[in-house]
């Protein structure tokens, strides 16, 4: 969540990814660092234990919401 | 959280003022000392600080710790002023970058904090190092510990659900802070051996997961007992496994005459916990906690618990009977997080 924040402070487009049940630890960095309405994409939990192809699948699902919000960006 | 109330110290208001804490979410979930305006500035001054002082910064999460912030915590914690200095050195060492208070803060893994204080100060203070350390009863102990966890709550937004993410956390999270025995301990004690004099005041900061009870009442031999200890420092469930974090161990009464009468330094204490603290890859990757399939060489190739003697931090307290001992295992990793201590200032 930080690095996406610092790499959109430094001009370089970023998504941030973050688990579900994170979701309101991932907020909360948001709100710290002064963006409550920062925007970045849910995935399931958990990631360590899943296979490759688990994996695999999960990461070409987030391929089009992450073009999707690299072509939105973050102002409103 | 606002600046201290100002009310006078009727019994009514108290009542009132500690719900009034309860309800803005400003506790541990135990009652707290309502603080005043005169409260928190003797926290203030016997630590010798103004309110904006800077203690330290998290730059993750943006924020700043000031010196109101932690003696108005301390008040809430029900500390003494005269605890003050050893509250915000702990929190000096909270927030050095060695122990990477976000990482550890934050993580599911749910670290207590280990307050281990050494020095003239913790007899001073009467900080319990003797029957019962790790338990309640002592207001220094009690209190301290409280204060740093209510100023990670309060001042540094440490809270669960959002920015504390324990999945069990552990009760040492309420407090978990003792002295060193220096006086029992056969060897010299830990802040000497971390650099600072004999005659200085530390804190040693810790993360630490909840403590493992070492239990042998039958050895009266040093090996022995130290693959007993070793064997707690290195089960499978423990972080250690595959992060290798800093261990503490621990050593009560009956263990520490132990390793007196056999005249075990404590290099050679340390050495043979670390020979002793491992399991095999094979064994690791049965319990799936390493990856990729067995192979031969697996069942005879080590790894420690810790990745070296050093990270064995030693420390002597609790009671003179009983022949319990006790492992905290780290947090995280060794290279992420680590124990650090910082000298205890006072005007």
């Amino acid at each position: 969540m930080l690095d996406g924040i610092l790499l959109e402070q430094a001009g370089i487009p970023a998504v941030s990814i973050i688990t579900a049940p994170f979701d309101e630890t991932g907020r909360e960095m948001a709100v710290s660092w002064g963006l409550p309405k920062y925007k970045y994409i849910g995935m399931p939990h958990p990631i360590a234990n899943l296979t490759e192809d688990e994996l695999n699948a999960r990461a070409d699902a987030l391929i089009d919401p992450v073009v999707e919000l690299l072509r939105q960006g973050q102002a409103d | 959280m606002s600046a201290a109330h100002n009310e006078p110290a009727h019994p009514g208001n108290a009542a009132r003022l500690i719900e009034l804490y309860y309800e803005q979410g400003w506790t541990d979930g135990l009652p707290v000392v309502p603080p005043s305006e005169e409260s928190v500035g003797a926290m203030l001054a016997a630590a010798g600080l103004r309110g904006n002082d800077l203690i330290g910064e998290v730059f993750e999460r943006h924020a700043r710790l000031t010196a109101d912030k932690v003696a108005v915590n301390a008040v809430l914690a029900g500390c003494r002023p005269a605890y003050m200095p050893v509250v915000v050195a702990a929190m000096r060492g909270l927030l050095h970058k060695d122990y990477h208070y976000h990482g550890a803060a934050t993580s599911t893994g749910g670290s207590s904090v280990a307050v281990i204080v050494n020095g003239p100060i913790a007899r001073e203070l009467e900080i319990n190092s003797g029957t019962n350390a790790l338990g309640p009863g002592t207001r220094a102990n009690a209190t301290i510990g409280r204060a740093v966890r209510l100023t990670m709550m309060n001042a540094l937004n440490t809270r669960a659900p959002k920015l504390d993410r324990s999945t069990l956390g552990n009760a040492g999270k309420y407090s978990l802070c003792f002295a060193e025995n220096e006086a029992a301990s056969p060897w010299e004690p830990l802040h000497v051996e971390r650099g600072f004099k004999a005659g200085e005041s530390t804190v040693t900061v810790f993360a630490a997961e909840g403590h493992i009870q070492i239990y042998n009442q039958l050895s009266a031999d040093a090996e022995t007992l130290c693959r007993t200890m070793a064997d707690a420092m290195s089960q499978l469930g423990s972080m250690g496994i595959v992060g290798q974090p800093q261990t503490v161990v621990i050593f009560a009464g009956e263990h520490q005459e132990v390793f007196r009468k056999a005249g075990w330094s404590r290099a050679r204490v340390r050495q043979c916990l670390y020979d002793h603290a491992r399991r095999t890859i094979a064994d690791a990757k049965r319990a799936g906690r390493l990856p990729g399939r067995l192979e031969p060489k697996d069942e005879s190739t080590w790894r420690h618990a810790v990745a070296r003697p050093e990270d064995i931090l030693m420390v002597a307290a609790g009671g003179d009977a009983g022949a319990f001992s006790a492992c905290l295992p780290g947090w995280g990793s060794g290279t992420l997080c680590r124990a650090v201590t910082t000298r205890i200032e006072r005007p």
